[in-house]
């Protein structure tokens, strides 16, 4: 077996939170390798300046899902028992490669839902021990935005200034004045002017097919190149298949494939980045004599508590053309006004708001064809062109995020039938979206259909009211009680002193948010307690 | 040469034959009627050009092309039948034949979609403010913080 030389800190995965911390650490002179299992995806591949760019991102090669892309770098889920598919991208920048850019705090009581809402745990944790590290995290991402927020506690203004809301954030935010709901002006990973490695946004309005200029916050542009930089060493095409122990209960590196061949990468510190579902299939595929349940598993949580974070949304038609394929894609508004418990709702905890930008045409085609109340119109022959035509740039797109609190049952497990390029096992998914998330979901999408009609829309329907979104959270749960959580609030696991989790898995609760700020700032945070702590630490020396 | 007369070639897949063409002039037609100032299905070309540009990129909807190309009978009838019997294989040829309808740039044009391809449209220097400028936001900001603080430990 190939054995490389002994890195102070191994990192598996190059997504957010694996990019963060190589970034950081080898900035503070750690050397620092990472293994992930896809490679560097090219701007120029991606499908946002072609033609056929709706038609590409649901082929199989840009299918969010990866059974559909089913690469060799993929790994294969078994969704019989989900209710839900699971997204991601692997590859190096991870899931950021795809993702639309929101960059979405959460409110300071997402960290205290049992004291404030009896529900679910506590963090930890509080949103100002985080507030340091998303305010530097913001920096690294290129993130625009605007400052004075009513939805939360004083802090650093956004890095760079906002984006124009444009003429879709326009009418949605005149609708909400009527109303007297909050909304304030998006944020977003993408910059407004030139920012380090990021090109100004050009506002294709492709960001979720991966932008093809370069200015999106994909950790691939933006924190990849500032980590080899300061020498880390990136390996692609290196699938982990398990973390080692030395004979002290230490891990001390990985066992990988890469090009067919098993190698092996000894660490002093290893880190996990591999997100709610690589991360428990990683740590259970590790499972070993110590630990029989799977690697840091005594407290059998590991894959347990998953939340898939589904959306709604609800789109709207109106009689101005509001060029609703203008980007940035991710966000020109966003409402905060339904986020907080109010018991009078029949649930607990809340949702997140943004106007989103709706596409291109071939996605308002699917749009008219999947919406309740509406797919049941006739759509094709005479009417097609007609429905386009009042359609196309006239639309705001909802979409509506509810906190998915976690569920023991819902969870990740092996599957030793399913495997993947190099013989492991996939992942099984079991998940069923709770009655509390349901009841979100419904009140947030009946009061999105008011933001509309108080906006001036002409018609409006839900076109999806429980769908995955890619958010795959809380299998490696964050708390301070060994016997209750898997990690504790560094990221550090309970049962093996020199392994940490620095992914979306950690989430004690979802939030109703975008997770990629978060997980960005969790990482750096570790990443900041390992530089503090280097001489502290515990490492294996075998 | 303008981009709505280049002649595109297909990059995978054998191309239709002059009779599953035609064919799918029929069947194509029987959902994109025309209309609103639009032309239907073949009067955009998706039988002749379009269509081979879709399923370049979409080898998965070859195979269900090609099997609604094969069954006989009446275009309606057999677009009705389709929809109301087989709703999966009628929703991926239904998938490439709008998908080769809205890649034609003169079809995006009438529906007011700008250029062939996504456009760059770099933000003006005052474009953020101005949107904001009437005071629009100040509402928000009076009613004052909505955030639940954290609670003393």
């Amino acid at each position: 077996m190939t054995v490389s030389p002994t890195a102070d800190v191994l990192i598996v995965g190059a997504g957010a939170s694996g990019a963060t911390a190589a970034k950081h650490l080898a900035a503070a002179g750690f050397s620092v390798v990472v293994l992930d299992q896809g490679g560097w995806t090219s701007q120029s591949d991606l499908p946002g300046d072609k033609p056929e760019f709706e038609l590409l991102w649901g082929n199989h090669q840009w299918h969010p899902d990866p059974n559909m892309r089913s690469r060799a770098e993929d790994y294969p889920t078994n969704l019989d028992d989900s209710e839900q598919p699971v997204y991601m991208y692997n590859g190096m920048g991870g899931s950021t490669v795809f993702f639309a850019g929101v960059w979405s705090r959460p409110m300071p009581s997402d960290f205290r839902v049992r004291t404030l809402d009896g529900v679910a745990d506590d963090w930890p944790i509080s949103y100002e021990d985080l507030l340091p590290h998303y305010e530097a995290t913001d920096y690294d991402m290129g993130v625009s935005g605007l400052a004075g927020n009513p939805a939360y506690p004083p802090g650093g203004a956004p890095p760079l200034p906002a984006h124009p809301i444009h003429l879709t954030g326009r009418k949605m935010a005149e609708g909400l004045n009527r109303l007297g709901w909050h909304w304030w002006p998006g944020y977003s990973a993408i910059p407004s002017r030139a920012h380090g490695r990021q090109a100004q946004c050009e506002r294709l309005g492709v960001c979720r097919t991966g932008c093809v200029i370069g200015a999106k916050g994909s950790a691939d542009v933006t924190l990849l190149p500032e980590a080899l930089r300061h020498g880390a060493r990136l390996e692609t095409g290196a699938r982990v298949a398990r973390i080692t122990l030395d004979e002290n209960g230490l891990a001390n590196g990985a066992v990988y494939f890469q090009d067919g061949q098993e190698k092996f990468q000894p660490a002093k510190v290893v880190l996990i980045g591999a997100n709610g579902i690589g991360t428990p299939r990683l740590l259970l595929m590790s499972e070993s004599a110590r630990f029989p349940n799977g690697l840091a598993n005594s407290s059998d949580l590991v894959g347990r508590r998953l939340m898939l974070h589904p959306f709604g949304s609800v789109v709207g038609l109106y009689e101005d053309d509001l060029e609703d394929w203008m980007g940035p894609a991710g966000t020109q508004i966003e409402c905060m006004e339904f986020y907080e418990t109010d018991a009078s709702r029949g649930f607990v905890r809340g949702s997140k708001w943004h106007v989103m930008g709706t596409g291109g045409p071939l996605e308002m085609a699917t749009r008219w064809q999947i919406g309740e109340g509406v797919s049941e119109e006739p759509f094709w022959g005479e009417q097609f062109t007609a429905k386009m035509k009042q359609a196309v740039g006239h639309s705001i797109d909802w979409i509506v995020h509810a906190e998915d609190l976690p569920e023991e049952h819902n969870r990740v497990t092996l599957d030793h039938d399913l495997r993947d390029a190099d013989g492991l096992p996939g992942a099984k998914i079991s998940y069923t979206t709770s009655e509390n998330t349901h009841r979100i979901l419904d009140f947030g999408l009946n009061r999105a259909l008011e933001a509309h009609e108080a906006a001036g829309a002409t018609k409006a329907w839900i076109t999806f009211r429980n769908f995955s979104s890619g958010h795959n959270l809380g299998t490696a749960k964050m708390g301070d009680d060994p016997e209750t959580s898997v990690v504790n609030r560094w990221g550090r696991t309970h049962d093996v002193p020199n392994l940490y989790v620095i992914d979306g898995s950690v989430f004690t609760t979802s939030t109703a948010t975008n997770p990629t700020s978060t997980i960005c700032a969790l990482a750096r945070r570790t990443a900041e307690y390992l530089v503090e702590n280097r001489r502290e630490q515990e490492v294996s020396t075998a | 040469m303008s981009i709505t007369n280049v002649t595109i070639q297909p990059a995978a897949a054998p191309a239709l034959t002059p009779r599953e063409r035609e064919r799918l002039a029929l069947l194509a037609d029987r959902l994109i009627a025309g209309g609103a100032g639009l032309p239907s299905a073949s009067g955009a070309e998706v039988h002749t050009q379009w269509i081979d540009r879709a399923m370049a990129v979409r080898a998965d909807l070859d195979g269900a092309v090609r099997a609604v190309l094969a069954l006989e009978g009446d275009p309606a009838e057999v677009v009705e039948r389709l929809q109301a019997e087989d709703p999966a294989l009628f929703g991926s040829f239904a998938m490439a034949v709008a998908g080769a309808y809205l890649i034609n740039p003169r079809i995006r044009r009438e529906l007011g979609y700008p250029g062939p391809a996504p456009m760059k449209n770099a933000a003006l220097p005052d474009e953020a403010e101005s949107y904001l400028e009437d005071g629009i936001l100040d509402v928000v900001v009076a009613r004052g913080p909505i955030y639940r603080p954290t609670p003393a430990s």
